[in-house]
């Protein structure tokens, strides 16, 4: 009979009055913080913690490396500054690359534009349209296209 | 029921609660599902074209390129199924691109704003009008996206852009009581060049960081307390998987970059004064001529308002709006009612301005 009427009866959830109060305690506190992280003081403080850390920090980072650049040496390996130098090299050259691409792309799209009118004619006398002289397909894969 | 098996199912309850629980906080959604093509690269780079839904015919003409922020995945424009700006851009007839500038390595700490819009943006620009085949075109650029987009449409005013909208952009810095960030990189605090010395790019775990301690209560503690409330719920739970995900995938910025957002715009606020030097050239807003759309999200303390409305006083364009509405920085794009308020308005405005 008992559980009859638990059943009937509306849903009471325990943790309801301490979803309210965590929730008035979380919306306060978050006030206090904010205005915290807006301060001057805490700027300052971050500020000279990541400087101590960054200065602290450094006589072991450069050990580190200089440790790591005579390993390397030692095994005939590039650096990674030599490594990062050749990459900044491929950029360069993959720019130009692009570049060079481009005006393949103009070339061949001018020289189409001039072809079209007698290559399409005289196999079936067809009168040149609009669509023809366009540059680019719109369809949605072309060729050197990578499907995702 | 008795009240042993009422105790037993609550246990059991409470035991499915927490598995999903670990399940959200240790996997990761699939984000960024909309089929697209790769239609070119460049360094980490990517140009990607999403595939169209509508014929040709039916689309809009003037394609649309979208430019996310350098330290966050462009993923959150096409964060999930049924819940994309991506998808619904594509759906509603537009022929969309993404420029995606992937993850900087220690070999790209040098790399400037310069380098983005005039290397990369404008050959990523160039690849798209010969796809599309349309010379005239749209951009979107969000957050520090704008700032790229703001800088190109002022420096390339004649390459075809006919459409700018600008999202959460943080373009004026002269309010600096309003910024916290400014407060916290001020040179009496922060030390810029001894950071990106020791580290060649800026970390992703400090802008990540940075980024929550403005709100640290509710990026710390409330989230998880509200989806640990809403775990019964599907919906909620998928939409907090997906946007875990995006959040939580952090990667460094550019050194080269970063130095200029700090010193040339946090400090001395160069992009609105007319001081900014991009490749020895001075940035001039008032070159900028597109039509502009600039939406203002209301409740973003990342980018305050104050930061986005001056520019349209700067510019030369003479097909403006503002666009303002409630929500925070990301909210407004990714959050539960962008598909009700946010994408419709941009498609109306831009529809009317692609055919």
């Amino acid at each position: 009979m008992a559980a009859e009427k638990v059943d009937a009866g509306p849903q009471v959830d325990p943790f309801e009055a301490f979803r309210g109060m965590r929730d008035k305690y979380l919306e306060s506190m978050s006030k206090v913080m904010i205005d915290a992280v807006n301060s001057e003081e805490y700027a300052q403080a971050t500020g000279a913690m990541l400087n101590n850390y960054l200065t602290l920090s450094a006589p072991f980072r450069e050990a580190l490396d200089k440790a790591m650049l005579m390993a390397l040496e030692q095994f005939s390996l590039p650096s990674r500054q030599q490594v990062t130098a050749l990459a900044e090299r491929f950029t360069n050259l993959e720019m130009r690359l692009d570049d060079l691409d481009a005006k393949l792309d103009q070339i061949l799209k001018s020289l189409s534009a001039n072809r079209t009118p007698v290559a399409e004619a005289s196999p079936s006398t067809r009168r040149p349209t609009s669509s023809d002289a366009k540059p680019v397909n719109q369809t949605n894969t072309r060729k050197g296209q990578k499907s995702i | 029921m008795t009240p042993v098996a009422a105790t037993s199912n609550n246990w059991s309850a409470l035991e499915q609660k927490l598995r999903t629980f670990n399940r959200l906080l240790t996997t990761k959604a699939s984000i960024g599902q909309t089929p697209k093509d790769l239609i070119w690269t460049l360094n980490k780079a990517k140009l990607y074209r999403y595939v169209p839904v509508v014929p040709a015919q039916a689309g809009h003409r003037v394609p649309l390129l979208l430019v996310f922020a350098l330290m966050n995945r462009p993923t959150i424009l096409d964060l999930r199924p049924g819940h994309s700006f991506v998808e619904y851009m594509v759906g509603r007839g537009y022929d969309v691109y993404l420029l995606d500038w992937g993850v900087p390595g220690p070999e790209d700490k040098n790399l400037k704003f310069d380098d983005y819009v005039l290397d990369y943006m404008t050959r990523a620009i160039r690849k798209m009008q010969q796809i599309s085949g349309s010379n005239e075109f749209s951009m979107l650029g969000w957050c520090i996206g704008a700032i790229l987009t703001t800088i190109y449409a002022s420096m390339r005013p004649d390459d075809g852009l006919r459409n700018l909208l600008l999202l959460t952009a943080p373009l004026d810095f002269s309010n600096q009581r309003e910024l916290t960030f400014a407060r916290w990189t001020d040179e009496k605090c922060f030390d810029v060049d001894k950071v990106l010395a020791t580290f060649g790019n800026m970390p992703g775990e400090m802008i990540d960081y940075g980024a929550k301690a403005l709100k640290p209560v509710e990026n710390y503690v409330t989230n998880f307390c509200k989806l640990w409330d809403n775990l019964d719920d599907p919906r909620a739970v998928e939409s907090w998987h997906a946007m875990n995900t995006w959040v939580t995938d952090i990667f460094p910025m550019a050194g080269g970059a970063y130095r200029q957002l700090i010193v040339d715009l946090y400090r001395n606020n160069r992009l609105m004064k007319g001081e900014l030097k991009i490749r020895g050239e001075f940035v001039d807003l008032k070159r900028l001529r597109a039509n502009l759309l600039n939406v203002i999200a209301e409740a973003d303390h990342i980018t305050p308002p104050c930061q986005s409305e001056a520019i349209l006083g700067k510019v030369s364009s003479t097909d403006t709006e503002i666009y303002r509405i409630r929500g925070g920085h990301i909210g407004i794009m990714a959050g539960s009612s962008a598909h009700k308020h946010t994408w419709p308005h941009i498609d109306r405005w831009l529809g009317a301005r692609s055919d």
